[in-house]
Order: C-alpha cells, then sequence, then structure tokens
C-alpha cells in the first residue's frame, strides 16, 4: 500500500528542482565536480527563483 | 589550395546506421539505456534512477497519462511528452495506472513529473545519439 499522497506546494516544488537539477547537470557535464557545481547552482536558481515570484505574486488574489 | 583537414576540423566518422538506432530506441526503451550501452555507465544509471522515479513519482501524485488526442493541441503534446519514456510508459499502460484524479490536489503536480520526465528522456536520446556519432 503506497502512503498518503502529501500535500505540500513547496515540496513537491523542491523534488521536482532536485530531480530536473540532477538531469540537466549529468547531461551537460562530464566531469563529477562539475556535475555537482552544476548541480547545486541550478537547484539553487530553480529555489530561488520560486521563493522569489511566490513572493512577487502575493498580492494578487487569484 | 587545398588545406589540410585536421581531427578538430573534420567530423568524426559517423556510426553505422543500425546502432545509431539501437542506441535511439534502446534509449527511448530504458532511459539511459543508450549511455549505458556505449560505457558511459554513471551517466546512464543516473538517467535510469532519476528519471524512472520522476515517472513512478509522477503516477504517484495522481498524474494523468494523456491519451493522443489529435482534438486538443495540448493533450496531444502532453501525450506525446508522457511517452518520452518507453518502458515504464508502457508498463502503466497496461497496468491501468495513471488515470489521474482531477479532483486531487497534487494532480498538475503529478503530470508535470510525468511530462517532464519524458521531455527529459527526449535530451537524453539525442546525446546518447550524439554520442553514437562521435560528436560527443
Amino acid at each position: 500500500m503506497l502512503p498518503a499522497v502529501p500535500a505540500s506546494h513547496f515540496w513537491f516544488m523542491v523534488a521536482y528542482a532536485l530531480l530536473v537539477s540532477i538531469v540537466f547537470a549529468t547531461l551537460l557535464k562530464d566531469q563529477r565536480r562539475e556535475q555537482i557545481r552544476t548541480g547545486a547552482m541550478m537547484f539553487g536558481a530553480f529555489i530561488a527563483a520560486a521563493v522569489v515570484f511566490g513572493w512577487l505574486m502575493y498580492p494578487f488574489p487569484l | 589550395m587545398a588545406t589540410k583537414s585536421t581531427t578538430a576540423e573534420r567530423p568524426r566518422a559517423s556510426a553505422e546506421p543500425w546502432r545509431l538506432v539501437l542506441v535511439s530506441v534502446a534509449a527511448w526503451l530504458v532511459p539511459g539505456a543508450g549511455h549505458l550501452l556505449q560505457g558511459r555507465r554513471d551517466k546512464g544509471l543516473v538517467f535510469l534512477v532519476t528519471l524512472t522515479f520522476m515517472f513512478a513519482f509522477g503516477l504517484w501524485l495522481q498524474g494523468r497519462l494523456f491519451p493522443l488526442e489529435g482534438s486538443d493541441p495540448l493533450v496531444f503534446l502532453g501525450a506525446i511528452a508522457d511517452r518520452g519514456l518507453g518502458l515504464p510508459y508502457l508498463f502503466a499502460y497496461f497496468a491501468d495506472a495513471g488515470a489521474g484524479t482531477v479532483v486531487a490536489a497534487s494532480y498538475e503536480y503529478g503530470n508535470t513529473f510525468l511530462m517532464t520526465s519524458g521531455l527529459l528522456n527526449f535530451l537524453v536520446i539525442l546525446d546518447a545519439f550524439d554520442i553514437a556519432q562521435g560528436r560527443k
């Protein structure tokens, strides 16, 4: 039996950012050190952009 | 005046067509298989684990595997993206998974995970193809 699906939008976004960053970093770079660096930067950029845009959209009643 | 061509200037000889087809089909069926077949073990394993997990995660989040319907272009494009992972898609299709629960809070996230895993695998297939051609 699968566990119940959590309802945290933030953690869904974190999981998405992590997985996409891993794949892109592996695709784009060949050296392990570069892959880790690129992946970490991409992951950080994903999260930072999501938080910033989240706050920018906060005043809009959608 | 004829110039001397160097290895850097001249593209390397392409692989045999059957090999390109084999690598591409294998990479579509099993994420990372194209890299594994060509000795890129680490990359292949990362793609295999990450993309398969992403697809399974999308199903768990109650996403939908869209049907190939020409009447709705967005659904059609989503369906193409869903089919980016060959065997995982076929397993899910024959197991009747991916019906999608529209009222679930995670439905759109599930769709996003499913489609993105397929689209990323298309990029992985192209990378494997480039490696087989000797471009990388």
